[in-house]
């Protein structure tokens, strides 16, 4: 004998299937109106795990792309003032060969020398020069500047060095290290020293010529060919920023991508299972309408 | 020997009266259609003790047994035992998977992963923070930014850890209002008590109390999603029921043994609340997570903010950040724009803190999927089980009307019959020999 079907069966049975039809539908519903196929942990433990590492390193690679930008910033800052030095050096080598070509009079030195003078506030004016409030060649001491306006010529920062992180465990230098050329003065033969001189020496007049023309212009060019040197080196940092910053940029792309793949709705495919979902439970809904009135009771008179 | 003239009247008559019960049988079993726990009723009948007549046949001299009629011996109820308890056990299964899964999805909750709330993000912003920071360390806005994403941070923690506690409160909670000396177990307990009484005395007047039954079944199917269940049917009727693993049985007879002390195993509804709430449950479990997490989290930057510890505390619900911003570190030199701590302290991003609590949203979301996994599975066989019982004990209308139609034909057949002893007799009386 085959099992007896009672009313109660068919009720209880029809209405699961409602319910459950209507739970499917929800949740492709819920999939498509939040655009996620990962709503809570439940739905994929490991899924939820690793969007919430995903999420977090695009955060990261932001605040290194961030930091990256900021580090191009202020190498571009570096570099402006290191060109404006290095005219304004070249500017002094003009005068000191002018000055040295033995047709000037006493005065017309005494000129010269006040040029480099004013050339020489105007290399330490730029060495002064700041990056969103910070002093960018006086090391980690960026609240001081590096050089005194006036005669007193020592470096008043330090030999620390500002990092920008580049990303997990990679970070770059981003001090350029001007003292390294301005020198301390008081004679060092660094570049703040040779301009001193070489105004002294204008000074001093016609009998100096050949001392300027010999000693302090050899020094002035072994002076900028460290600077040159200093200037390649910033290039070389702001060109390992700009690498940094597409590579982090790519590496964002990549993050972006498997975070979608990991978390978000197949919007296709969820749209084409919800349709089907929503026939299904239409389907249940009218198969419970008609099957459950059905008794015998409508056929006994 | 001859057959007393007025025999076939009573023939006729316990058909008519058989039918009778029978029909009212059925119309119990139609109103009853739809109440809960009743178990459809058949009235069993049976042919009377026949008429011995002693050498009927005048050519054979055999006797012969003379029907008479049919009388309902018992009304039964139909019901599988077997099943009960099938479906009792399964029914323990459900309740402490239905528990388990209410339980767990509130803990999931509490986590509000993935999303912008959760504590992934807060401890996200206060990695960038120190990014942020690394870039102007000598901005007292950064370092203000600093100490106040990780202030969000600690309050988080402390929220979360404190939803996990209530979390496991409302479960003690739950599990003493049901177990309480006024609870629904001892509610229940003693009404099976009492119907166990009054069936031992049904019993003992000859009466089939199946409505009593009936009602004591439910209650026991209701007990049995507190725990697991054992019924052991006595020779009075009187079921003595076992119940989790409590020590003495919950009903013996007339009396009640509660409140008594169940473990995690007894199963069920409680046993779930009792493992959730116990040391080793799965809410214990994650607040040890969040408070490894918390202690990692204040190790790993505390080595690297050396000057002074930048979190005191090392549990969920304790961590707090110890440092204004004025001490915020940012260099372990004294100069205002070294950033080598800062760069450090963002680096530690992705590493064994952020794993940690990965690692914890991945525990919480398998234990839902599980109880999720394990209450479809639960949920698919009480099912199965209840369909099974259904087919057995519940009432098909269509059957109903069928039998009705069965009786109401025995009946008018036995009228018939009836009227036709009646004329027969009319015929006897009236119209012979006068």
């Amino acid at each position: 004998m085959s099992a007896r079907i009672t009313t109660d069966m068919v009720i209880g049975s029809t209405l699961a299937d409602i319910n459950a039809a209507q739970a499917t539908m929800t949740r492709s519903q819920e999939e498509l109106s939040s655009g996620k196929s990962i709503l809570e942990p439940s739905d994929n433990p490991y899924g939820a795990a690793q969007a919430i590492t995903l999420q977090s390193s695009i955060n990261g690679l932001s605040a290194y792309e961030h930091g990256a930008q900021d580090g191009v910033s202020w190498m571009n800052t570096s570099s402006s003032a290191l060109t404006s030095i290095d005219s304004q050096v070249q500017r002094v080598r003009e005068l000191v060969l002018q000055g040295a070509s033995g047709m000037n009079s006493a005065t017309d030195l005494e000129n010269i020398a006040e040029e480099v003078e004013q050339l020489t506030e105007g290399v330490k004016q730029s060495a002064d020069t700041q990056y969103a409030g910070q002093y960018v060649f006086s090391g980690t001491l960026t609240s001081t500047a590096p050089y005194k306006a006036g005669a007193e010529d020592a470096y008043q920062g330090n030999g620390g060095a500002v990092s920008r992180a580049l990303g997990p465990g990679s970070s770059v230098n981003v001090s350029v290290n001007l003292a390294s050329v301005l020198g301390n003065g008081g004679g060092d033969g660094k570049l703040l020293s040779t301009l001193r001189t070489i105004a002294k020496n204008m000074r001093e007049g016609p009998a100096a010529v050949e001392t300027l023309r010999t000693t302090d212009l050899a020094a002035l060019d072994t002076n900028l060919n460290s600077l040159t040197g200093l200037q390649a080196e910033a290039g070389a940092v702001t060109d390992q920023l700009q690498l940094a910053l597409s590579r982090i940029s790519s590496l964002q792309e990549t993050a972006t991508v498997q975070l979608s793949n990991v978390q978000d709705a197949n919007i296709a495919q969820v749209s084409i299972e919800y349709s089907n979902q929503h026939a299904a439970f239409e389907a249940a809904l009218r198969a419970g309408a008609s099957i459950v009135q059905e008794s015998l009771l409508e056929f006994l008179h | 020997m001859s057959i007393p003239t007025l025999q076939g009247l009573q023939t006729a008559l316990s058909g008519l009266l058989a039918n009778q019960e029978a029909i009212d049988t059925t119309g119990q079993n139609i109103t009853n259609a739809n109440t809960e726990g009743y178990s459809r009723q058949t009235a069993v009948l049976q042919a009377n003790e026949p008429l011995r007549i002693a050498a009927l046949s005048p050519v054979t001299g055999e006797g012969a047994q003379l029907g008479t009629g049919v009388s309902v011996q018992t009304i039964t109820r139909i019901r599988n035992t077997y099943l009960d308890g099938e479906y009792r056990s399964q029914n323990t299964a459900l309740g402490a998977a239905n528990t388990q899964l209410e339980e767990l999805q509130q803990a999931q909750g509490a986590f509000d992963e993935p999303s912008s709330a959760g504590l992934s993000s807060q401890l996200s912003a206060f990695w960038s923070s120190w990014s942020e920071l690394a870039d102007s360390p000598s901005s007292e806005a950064a370092k203000v930014g600093v100490v106040s994403v990780a202030t969000q941070l600690t309050d988080t923690l402390h929220q979360l850890s404190s939803q996990l506690q209530s979390i496991e409160g409302q479960a003690t909670a739950q599990y003493a209002s049901l177990a309480g000396p006024s609870g629904t177990v001892a509610g229940d307990a003693e009404q099976i008590a009492q119907l166990n009484q009054q069936i031992k005395q049904s019993l003992l007047a000859h009466q089939q109390p199946n409505n009593l039954e009936d009602r004591r079944d439910l209650l026991i199917d209701k007990l049995s999603s507190l725990a697991s269940v054992t019924v052991t049917t006595e020779a009075d009727g009187t079921d003595t029921i076992a119940f989790g693993n409590a020590a003495a049985p919950l009903v013996e007879g007339g009396k009640v043994n509660w409140p008594q002390a169940l473990t995690p195993a007894a199963g069920g509804q409680l046993g779930a609340l009792l493992s959730l709430s116990s040391p080793e449950g799965a809410l214990a479990q994650y607040q040890d997570g969040l408070n490894e997490f918390a202690a990692t989290l204040a190790k790993s930057v505390n080595a690297l903010h050396t000057a002074t510890p930048f979190f005191k505390g090392a549990t969920a619900a304790t961590l707090e950040v110890a440092v204004t911003p004025a001490e915020v570190q940012t260099s372990s030199e004294a100069a205002s724009g070294g950033n080598k701590v800062a760069l450090a302290i963002a680096a530690l991003r992705g590493g064994a803190a952020d794993q940690r609590y990965a690692a914890l949203v991945e525990q919480v979301g398998s234990g839902v999927q599980n109880a999720q996994a394990s209450q479809a599975t639960s949920q698919a066989v009480v099912n199965t089980l209840s369909d099974a019982r259904q087919s057995v004990s519940g009432v098909s209308l269509d059957e109903e009307m069928t039998n009705l139609i069965t009786f109401q034909r025995g009946y008018e057949a036995s009228a018939r019959a009836l009227n036709a002893m009646n004329e027969m007799l009319e015929t006897l009386i009236n119209h012979t020999g006068v």
